[in-house]
């Protein structure tokens, strides 16, 4: 006759719901994880203001002393 | 001028059809790993006879580097330029040019073949030649864009580069490994380790609007950064959609197209001007594939015509006069944009 140990299968059993629990919890982090990435945008339109077309004067104009780029504007506060 | 053009997919096409529309030469070498393909886009151009496709010698893994070596010097003798439109690596092919007295234009995106052909700095500027990097859209045009708007501030500090669209089916593939590489980013006077497809930013393209855009594994940080000295943060994003970055840690899951119809790149500059912060936000909307092709195309041109600087880096680097390039793109049809008005600071 073999010995039975008294309460093995019922540590057996609260290992198998810690690591059920463990993964349970992993995924669940997962899961908040790719909604956090996948949702929402990143920002705001501009309010004002538009692109405008350059011209090959423009982009030669540094020589002779023209704004070039123009329509440059204040940078907002510094990032981060 | 005597080109000779590695690759012909959609940029090299646009690269060929440049070259001979706008350059002196009547005929152009062309070397292809699928000569047949080639021929019949060749044949597209309209310029019968013009184009000669030659069987581009394979790299084999294992096999003898020294053959190699060999048939490409035979192809590339009596070059002025090799424009290298095919994914990389693309060392070999570039150190043959270099022996062969040619100057080098490499329209690849990827980091590392960037950084291993800079290696070539101090051979090229020996020779007195030039080794273009990443003349294509972003980088290149974005480079140019960059140089010429931080040229307008007394001290540029970041630089900002954002795309939209990819061009040819090459290069839609190396964006689907950016999206999942490390990245490298210049931030604070060294490199900083990011995660790919991380710091969402809205960002607004000329014609396309607005596009959210993700951190790539792109070199527009390798490039610029020696260009620009103090400059202190260089970004490199991409318009990436929820699936892209999905999927981007699992190979293509359909075959991408043959060409990206719809492209944008977006380059802002932040510096001071007056002891006030200014920032530069300039732009191009046009298909990838045209844009880069026509920057590889004029890039090639400048570099025979002995009008870039010599050694190996970006078109920050070696042209000494950007302004002047960017309004021979103009011309050549291409539309390059200023933003003009308020801009939400961007937290980058």
């Amino acid at each position: 006759m073999v010995p039975s140990v008294a309460g093995s299968d019922s540590r057996a059993r609260g290992g198998l719901g810690g690591l059920g629990r463990a993964l349970f919890a992993v995924g669940l982090a997962a899961l908040a994880a790719v909604i956090v990435r996948l949702r929402g945008t990143g920002g705001t339109p501009p309010h004002h203001g538009g692109w405008r077309l350059l011209t090959a004067e423009d982009l030669r104009s540094d020589a002779e002393g023209a704004p070039g780029p123009g329509g440059t504007q204040a940078a907002g506060p510094a990032p981060e | 001028m005597k080109p000779v053009l590695v690759g012909l997919g959609a940029l090299g096409v646009r690269v060929a059809r440049q070259l001979l529309a706008t350059g002196e030469q009547e005929r152009l070498l062309v070397l292809s790993r699928d000569p047949s393909t080639a021929q019949r886009r060749a044949a597209g151009l309209g310029r019968p006879g013009a184009i000669t496709v030659e069987q581009l010698p394979p790299a084999r893994p294992g096999g003898s580097e020294s053959r190699r070596r060999i048939k490409l010097r035979a192809l590339f003798d009596g070059a002025d330029v090799v424009v290298l439109a095919c994914p990389g690596p693309l060392r070999v092919a570039a150190e043959t040019a270099l022996e062969c007295g040619a100057h080098v234009v490499s329209t690849c995106d990827d980091p590392e073949v960037a950084v291993d052909l800079m290696d070539l700095s101090d051979r090229a500027a020996s020779a007195g030649r030039s080794v273009v990097l990443g003349a294509a859209m972003a980088p290149g045009l974005s480079c140019l864009l960059a140089a010429w708007g931080a040229w307008h501030l007394e001290a540029a500090q970041e630089v900002h580069v954002a795309t939209l669209g990819t061009g040819g089916p090459a290069c839609a593939r190396r964006r689907h490994t950016a999206l999942r590489e490390p990245v490298d980013e210049w931030r604070d006077g060294r490199w900083a380790r990011k995660v790919a497809s991380s710091g969402r930013e809205l960002v607004w393209f000329p014609v396309h609007g607005g596009a959210d855009c993700y951190r790539v594994d792109r070199p527009d940080g390798r490039l610029l950064v020696p260009a620009l000295p103090g400059v202190h943060w260089v970004t490199g994003r991409a318009a990436a959609s929820r699936r892209d970055r999905m999927t981007s840690w699992l190979p293509m899951l359909r075959p991408p197209h043959p060409e990206g119809t719809v492209g944008a790149v977006r380059v802002e500059i932040r510096g001071h001007q007056g002891g006030l912060p200014r920032s530069i936000v300039l732009g191009a909307a046009g298909r990838p594939a045209v844009l880069g092709g026509t920057v590889a195309a004029t890039a090639a041109q400048r570099a025979a015509a002995g009008l870039l600087l010599s050694g190996a880096g970006g078109l920050a680097s070696l042209c000494p006069d950007p302004g002047d390039v960017l309004g021979e793109l103009v011309e050549r049809g291409l539309r390059l944009f200023s933003f003009t008005g308020d801009q939400p600071s961007a937290a980058w």
